[in-house]
């Protein structure tokens, strides 16, 4: 090979090589500024919350059309009419299960993988289930190469995963009208769920439910918007 | 000018090419609603309905050469009208030209994309109005017949696509429509091009196979309710019905279950049932007729009225599918009556759509009636009832978004006041809504109900009303008399089986409103508290939102926003959630500030190059601005009206503007006749003030007289009261033409342009002055325009003394 291809290639090897560098550091410069004034900034104290969501690379969880905007405040489409949620939401619904090491979390709609990440970076095991194949697909690959701790299943998220049950904590990212009585009975006791109710069509309400022994109760947070958006703080 | 070959066939042809125009338009706003939403459908219409506008100002700029090209000129852009209605819907569906209204707010690309939507459908428009501007200008002495024949047209043109839309889906209508301004065109033809006719017949025949053969798709906006429910496993559209309402279809998946907050206790399975979208949102489900103890609604707060007492006698208003009769049915009910007021849902159950609501049609004790909810609450020598149910809110059709701006008159105090004589003396009356932050429907409830009490001089409010909350729902239950305390006692142990939380009760204890389901906000209960007192109106008329009841001259129960509280919601949602608020309200601002802008600019346009030919133009003007704001301000309350007279907005919209369009049609037809066109517009004008403020003195209660007639005496009635306001409404327009034909001939296409601008914004702000001050308000609204029409020209008379 004559000396000037081989210049040549050093040269674009060395250019792809320092921009791909350059653009993780730009990512991760990205993250650690959302996770200051989006996350902490709104009051997010979680010192396992706030270092789960310093540490994923949430624009690896996005179609590359929309990665440019990964760290916006704001929720992103990621195909067949869903979302990722805004980073805040995310951060929100983590915190509020209080995510503890040991814990087994059931989580109902994958979606893009991006908070069963978050929470296979603080807790124990994952379970998670999408009912859209594709997306369903394409998050249980981009998980499975990050992390041994997080298992999916391609179903419809209402009987939840009994087998695995029960769980410490359940985080649903899907609206319902109600909330699947197979769920609460999959939630020990002592145990929290978070999930947005109302109409699937509307604005929800987010909704903590804690299960203490016989008695149920619930806790109206914030109004939402899961299908397709999500609301601000 | 009067040299110019005239074709005698071209009258008929304006009748048909405007028919067309009004087709086109209520067609394209069933298919953008379809595909983006009725918002965009709102907005993207009242631009391109300005093309009226552009049409206008482009004959004053180029009218000598228009004219002398008229021959030829009229029929190509009929022709290019018809064609560009099929184009112009075409070119929006390419996917890098289509917009999603959705992501208007995070994407800023969609800007560009809702430009080039305006630019689309607004051609047709402009090319349709500029044929018949030509024909106006070129015809000018003969103005009567040729507005009479555009107004026939247009009266035609929406009666025919109403029924249409009936029996066919739109994209299947599109083609027919799109022939018929071609088919127009070639009447506009002289006799002597024969070849060019049968061409142009040809061409349209053959546009028309083409587009049937290739309708194309109508692609959705990923964020339309059926679209994500189409993506849930082995989802299926099942039945697909043309509605004028908007294209009915049911899907089916095994993902799909309904059980609206439902009590932590259930421990069953929750049915899989089948949703019904109407133009793609989300509008209910179909429900199964269980009336066994087991019955979902029974662990749901909507089983107030019947854990309180035994219940022989209910009636449920919108019975939708039937699951809340089956609900009264197995609460122990004897006798349920039913009102199904959806036609193209009506026609999903009648044709056995669902085994269940074959089984309610066939139940001993249940008896269903199709009409309109408040139609029938007028019905004479009804039966008395133990309990009169309400749907749940936001739920079967649903109450937010453009609707917030829909006339509900069922839900009125008026409607309320109908139920409570309608009552046993133990009867209730029950309302179910979702559990909404920051709290409105609950509270607007709330109010009506004990407005209604008060009404009926009950001092003692909070004896008399009751309310449970689940995690996501509130229902109100209204009593005759006292609640007793073996009632409050059921309530409390029902609510504590269910883990439901008792909310107004007339002992009830601070600490039991939370128990088991907890607001971070707990300011709803200040607020019902203000309400049931009634010590504290400031507070509730201070309140971010409109909760104050609604009434038959205000019928927007769903009005929640008040224009300073925007800003507060998005706030609290975020941006990009704000296509999917509440934004009726502010939708309508949004439309009457862009068709302003644009209309002022097609106003003032040709004003600086008439400016040059002589005076007369503020009257002009102010004449031609007043006949358009007077004519649609009067349109929109006769429509209202009729809307609970006929207690069908279809029926009412219809009845409405054919009446009027045909009795103004001949108004116009007859002004030829009167010589004197300064005084026919003068003395035409004060008749219809004076007959506007007639009827709004005794037009509500003529017709709230009538309602219970037959149907057909009603129609006759309709037309009769509609008839005479709207012959005398016809003339103002052709005789004010004359004038100006006789004495400032430039000013004409101006003036046309200047009556469709101001059409098309008066629609806007009659609906902002119906909500703010009333229906009465836009009424005095129309007198004044004429009075005002009656005094521009009163002056023109002055300054130039010609007739």
């Amino acid at each position: 090979m004559p000396m000037y291809r081989q210049s040549f290639l050093l040269t674009l090897v060395f250019f792809l090589l320092t921009f791909s560098v350059a653009e993780a550091q730009n990512y991760q410069r990205q993250r650690a500024e959302m996770v200051e004034s989006q996350i902490r900034g709104r009051g997010i104290r979680d010192p396992l919350v706030l270092e789960a969501m310093n540490s994923v690379p949430r624009h690896l969880y996005l179609p590359s059309a929309q990665q440019r905007f990964a760290y916006e405040d704001r929720p992103l489409p990621i195909g067949f009419g869903q979302t990722i949620s805004q980073p805040y939401m995310v951060g929100f619904m983590t915190e509020v299960i209080r995510p503890q090491k040991e814990f087994r979390v059931l989580e109902i709609g994958t979606g893009s993988g991006y908070q069963a990440a978050i929470l296979a970076e603080i807790v124990d095991h994952v379970y998670t289930i999408e009912i859209v194949d594709p997306l369903g697909e394409r998050a249980k690959n981009l998980l499975n190469r990050h992390y041994d701790n997080v298992s999916v299943k391609l179903a419809d998220g209402y009987y939840g995963w009994e087998e695995h049950g029960p769980f410490d904590a359940i985080v649903v990212t899907a609206a319902a009208e109600y909330i699947p009585p197979p769920l609460i009975r999959q939630l020990k006791d002592g145990g929290k769920m978070i999930i947005p109710v109302g109409s699937p069509f509307r604005v929800q309400q987010l909704m903590l439910i804690e299960k203490k022994g016989e008695e149920i109760s619930s806790m109206a947070l914030m109004p939402v918007r899961f299908v397709p958006f999500t609301s601000s703080d | 000018m009067k040299q110019i070959r005239k074709n005698p066939l071209s009258v008929f042809s304006l009748g048909l090419h405007s028919a067309a125009i009004i087709a086109y338009q209520l067609l394209l706003m069933q298919l953008i609603s379809a595909m983006q939403g009725y918002h965009f459908a709102y907005m993207v219409i009242s631009i391109a309905m300005l093309g009226f506008g552009a049409g206008g100002t482009f004959v004053a700029l180029l009218k000598e050469k228009l004219l002398k090209a008229s021959g030829w000129l009229v029929p190509l852009l009929m022709s290019m009208t018809g064609f560009f209605m099929i184009l112009s819907f075409y070119l929006a569906r390419i996917p890098w030209l289509q917009l999603d209204i959705y992501l208007l707010f995070t994407d800023r690309s969609q800007l560009g994309m809702l430009a080039v939507s305006y630019i689309l459908y607004f051609i047709p428009f402009f090319t349709g109005a500029l044929a018949i501007g030509i024909l106006f200008i070129k015809n000018a002495d003969q103005i009567g017949r040729y507005y009479f024949s555009n107004l026939l047209g247009s009266g035609v043109g929406g009666l025919m696509i109403a029924i249409v839309l009936n029996h066919f889906f739109p994209l299947q209508c599109l083609p027919f429509i799109a022939f018929m301004p071609v088919v127009a065109s070639v009447f506009t033809l002289s006799s002597k091009k024969r070849v060019l006719q049968w061409a142009g017949i040809c061409m349209a025949l053959t546009l028309t196979i083409l587009s049937l053969i290739f309708p194309g798709s109508m692609p959705r906006s990923q964020y339309k309710g059926i679209s994500g429910t189409l993506n849930l496993p082995g989802a299926e559209i099942v039945a697909h019905i043309p509605d004028v309402k908007g294209q009915i279809e049911v899907v089916s998946s095994s993902a799909l279950r309904y059980a609206p907050a439902l009590s932590f206790t259930f421990a069953g399975e929750v049915p899989v049932k089948k949703n019904i979208f109407i133009n793609g949102d989300f509008y209910g489900v179909i429900p199964h007729f269980d009336t066994s103890a087991g019955n979902i609604h029974n662990y749901t707060t909507e089983a107030l009225p019947y854990i309180m007492a035994q219940r022989d006698s209910v009636l449920v208003l919108n019975a939708a599918g039937g699951s809340a009769a089956a609900h009264a049915l197995s609460g122990g009910a004897r006798h349920v009556t039913g009102i199904i007021s959806t036609r193209g849902v009506k026609n999903l159950l009648r044709e056995g759509f669902t085994d269940g609501f074959k089984k309610a049609a066939l139940h001993p004790h249940a008896h269903f009636v199709y009409q309109d909810s408040r139609q029938w609450l007028f019905t004479p020598e009804l039966p008395r009832y133990d309990a009169i149910v309400l749907p749940r809110m936001e739920s079967f059709g649903g109450s937010t978004g453009l609707n917030a701006l829909q006339e509900d008159y069922a839900l009125t105090l008026e409607a309320f006041q109908q139920m409570w004589d309608l009552l046993d003396d133990g009867g209730v009356i029950s309302v179910t809504t979702w559990l909404d932050y920051p709290a409105r429907t609950s509270l607007k409830i709330a109010a009506s109900l004990a407005q209604t009490l008060r009404n009926n001089g009950v001092s003692d409010v909070d004896k008399h009303l009751a309310a449970i909350k689940s995690w996501g729902t509130l229902s109100f239950v209204l009593k005759k008399t006292p609640l007793t305390p073996e009632e409050t006692e059921n309530i409390r142990s029902f609510s504590a089986r269910m883990l439901f939380d008792p909310v107004l009760l007339p002992d009830i204890v601070k600490e039991e409103r939370s128990r088991y389901n907890l607001l971070e906000d707990e300011s709803l209960f200040t607020y019902l508290d203000a309400i049931v007192s009634g010590r504290q109106p400031q507070l509730l008329s201070d309140y971010d939102f409109h909760i104050l009841p609604a009434n038959d001259n205000k019928p927007y129960f769903s009005r929640f926003l008040k224009p300073g509280t925007f800003k507060k919601l998005r706030d609290t949602f975020g941006t990009e959630t704000m296509p999917f608020l509440e934004l009726g309200y502010l939708i309508v601002w949004v439309t009457l500030l862009q068709s302003a802008i644009l209309a002022f600019l097609l106003i003032i346009l040709p004003l600086l190059r008439l400016s040059r030919k002589g005076g007369n133009k503020t009257p002009t003007l102010v004449y031609f601005a007043a006949l358009g704001l007077g004519y649609m301000f009067a349109e929109i309350i006769f429509i209202q009206r009729f809307i609970l007279y006929f207690g069908h907005p279809v029926y009412a919209i219809s009845a409405a503007i054919s009446t009027m369009m045909i009795a103004s049609g001949i108004g116009s037809l007859y002004s030829e006749r009167l010589p004197d066109a300064l005084k026919a517009s003068r003395m035409s004008t004060l008749i219809i003030a004076l007959l506007l403020f007639i009827y709004m003195l005794v037009f509500t209660p003529i017709l709230t007289t009538t309602i219970q007639l037959p149907l057909a005496l009603k129609v006759i009635t309709a037309f009769v009261l509609l008839a005479i306001p709207s012959f005398f409404m016809g003339i103002p327009f052709p005789a004010g033409i004359r004038i100006l034909y006789r004495s400032q001939e430039d000013y004409i296409p101006w003036a046309w342009g200047i009556n469709g601008c101001l059409s098309v914004i008066a629609t806007s702000v009659a609906t902002l002055i119906a909500v703010e001050g009333g229906f009465s308000a836009v009424m005095i609204m129309a007198v004044m325009c004429y009075l005002i029409a009656f005094a521009a020209f009163f002056r023109y008379s002055t300054a130039k003394g010609k007739k």
